[in-house]
């Protein structure tokens, strides 16, 4: 499993900013937690992928009605936005 | 009268007889939950006008007769992960340190019908990752037991609340033994139902597939209260469930199984001498014990930590400075949600974050993300047939007692060894309790921990009330037991 990690690669994916030091700390914390989960590389594993289920008593997820139901209103909705204008969220630009 | 000191059924049934008032009661808690905060910090909120209304509403329905249930006017304190409409949700973050909820979780619509008063949000670490209550972005809670200890994570806020009287029972969330690690830490009983099947509507997600609401409390029997209310299928969960409880036996025919991967290493004496104890008394009265064992226990610890900051790294992506929560600005969108999101979330939150990402990133997906789902199927199928010749598992909750603030901080790997023995119930979805035992050398609350197959959580709460009246435990943290 062991593969070189990349703070400033996954910090991008992850969509957050690190300075420096705090790539140099998170780096080391998440090399060893790495390190230790390697445990499960040596595992033998007779189960496929396809008969995982993501709910831990095997059930399927239900899914709702597509039918209209009482939800939040547009004003309750948007109530802690940072930034509104007329009823939308307001952000910045996508380019600079 | 020690009122704080009362079970829910003695409390109602003073209300009933007109012994006691649901706003005494209410008056009391909050003068004690307001003078703990000072040494304890076991609160981010607490809700003393809108909550006497409600209590005095609650005396005039059992002044007429008119009382709803065993939770009317029972004050229960709510981990501040939980949505209260109209009031703060912080989840110990900045990133929501100014989140007023518009919406009411199921749990608390459930408890709102019971009529139950809320005597505030409890602190919790931030976003409910951590085992110490130290992540908290507001400061971390003290043990009432001492308070130079750490009270348990994440819901310590919660232990500390129910421990120190300032609450008669509260709910807290557990995603990795966030409910039985602190109430093991706080001489508690701490329950984690089936998965499933107390809905997740309104819980700020962790980690969805493993996540869950339970409740905090001085018994097993308020603790079975709180979950009747609060469980229950809801179509606002997609992972709720909506199956019949199973029974299993609890006298002399069930069988009892040790697992003894979690009395190896890593154990302390103190605490394997706690389940030796509780082995006794059940070898006493009559019921069959063997070790059984589940080697994908050792490996509990590297399977939860790629499965569980994988769905935090998804789940918490919804934090970008758009809709709600902070914003911190930037010249483009993505420069304000990177600047946002390194400034909104803490250390920790960080590092699952990342692992997360990391661990779903391509290359890595499969290796790392794949194979702990492959592996934690394969424990589902160890616990099943071990569920086939074992009634009801026992372990110790913890690995060891309570530990000190700031002990564990510098070393995230040893923080996550303490939740060793409560993950596996987390990931194969188990209902598991912890209930107080007895105390260490230090004078700090030691527990064991039983775990039985999903659906059986009212059986498992009946066993283990027979196992709390054997135990006697009665102490109460000094300062705080009047």
């Amino acid at each position: 499993m062991s593969k070189k990690f990349d703070i400033t690669n996954i910090a991008k994916l992850a969509s957050i900013s690190l300075s420096d030091d705090e790539k140099e700390k998170l780096s080391n914390d998440l090399s060893v937690i790495i390190e230790h989960v390697q445990a499960l590389s040596d595992l033998e594993l007779d189960t496929n992928i396809e008969d995982v289920y993501i709910h831990p008593l095997e059930k399927v997820l239900a899914l709702d009605e597509d039918t209209e139901k009482p939800s939040l209103t547009h004003d309750e909705a948007m109530s802690n936005a940072p930034k509104v204008s007329d009823g939308k969220f307001i952000v910045p630009p996508s380019l600079e | 009268m020690e009122l704080l000191n009362l079970s829910i059924r003695e409390l109602n049934n003073l209300f009933i007889t007109k012994k006691t008032k649901p706003s005494e009661l209410y008056s009391e808690i909050f003068n004690r939950s307001a003078s703990s905060e000072a040494a304890l910090h076991a609160h981010l909120s607490l809700f003393e006008e809108t909550n006497l209304d409600k209590a005095k509403k609650s005396d005039e329905r059992f002044s007429k007769s008119e009382n709803v249930g065993l939770l009317d006017g029972i004050p229960l304190a709510i981990k501040d992960n939980i949505n209260i409409k109209d009031e703060k949700t912080t989840c110990s973050s900045k990133m929501l340190s100014n989140f007023v909820s518009p919406y009411n979780a199921t749990v608390i619509s459930k408890l709102d019908t019971e009529q139950t008063i809320y005597t505030g949000k409890t602190n919790l670490d931030e976003f409910a990752m951590g085992s110490s209550t130290e992540n908290s972005a507001f400061g971390l809670t003290r043990n009432p037991w001492n308070t130079d200890y750490v009270p348990g994570g994440s819901s310590g806020g919660s232990a500390a609340s129910v421990a120190s009287r300032s609450s008669i029972a509260a709910l807290g969330s557990d995603t990795g033994g966030s409910i039985r690690q602190p109430a093991s830490f706080c001489g508690l009983v701490g329950f984690k139902p089936t998965y499933g099947s107390v809905s997740r509507y309104g819980l700020v997600a962790f980690a969805s597939s493993l996540d869950q609401i339970g409740p905090i409390s001085k018994s097993v029997d308020d603790a079975r209260i709180v979950y009747s209310a609060i469980s229950g299928h809801d179509s606002l969960d997609s992972t709720s469930i909506n199956d019949e409880q199973i029974e299993l036996p609890f006298e002399k025919n069930a069988t009892i199984g040790i697992v003894k991967e979690l009395m190896e290493d890593g154990i302390s004496e103190e605490s394997k001498k706690e389940v030796e104890k509780v082995i006794d008394i059940l070898k006493q009265k009559g019921y069959n014990i063997k070790e059984v064992s589940l080697p994908l226990i050792k490996l509990s610890i590297s399977i939860y930590y790629l499965i569980a900051p994988a769905e935090c790294s998804a789940n918490l992506a919804r934090f970008d400075g758009v809709r709600y929560g902070l914003r911190v600005d930037g010249k483009t969108s993505y420069e304000m949600m990177e600047n946002t999101r390194a400034e909104g979330f803490g250390d920790e939150v960080k590092r699952r974050i990342l692992l997360g990402t990391y661990a779903l990133s391509a290359g890595y997906y499969d290796e790392y993300y794949g194979k702990a789902l492959r592996a934690r199927k394969k424990m589902v199928d160890e616990f099943s047939t071990i569920f086939k010749e074992c009634d009801y598992l026992i372990s110790p909750t913890t690995p060891t007692e309570a530990f000190k603030a700031g002990e564990k901080t510098n070393n995230p790997l040893e923080m996550y060894m303490s939740d060793l023995c409560t993950i596996p119930a987390n990931l194969a979805g188990l209902p598991a309790i912890s209930i107080p035992t007895g105390l260490s050398s230090n004078n700090l609350p030691l527990g064991v921990q039983i775990m039985s197959k999903p659906l059986t959580d009212n059986s498992l709460l009946d066993f283990s009330e027979m196992l709390e009246k054997e135990l006697e435990f009665n102490s109460t943290p000094e300062g705080w037991s009047k």
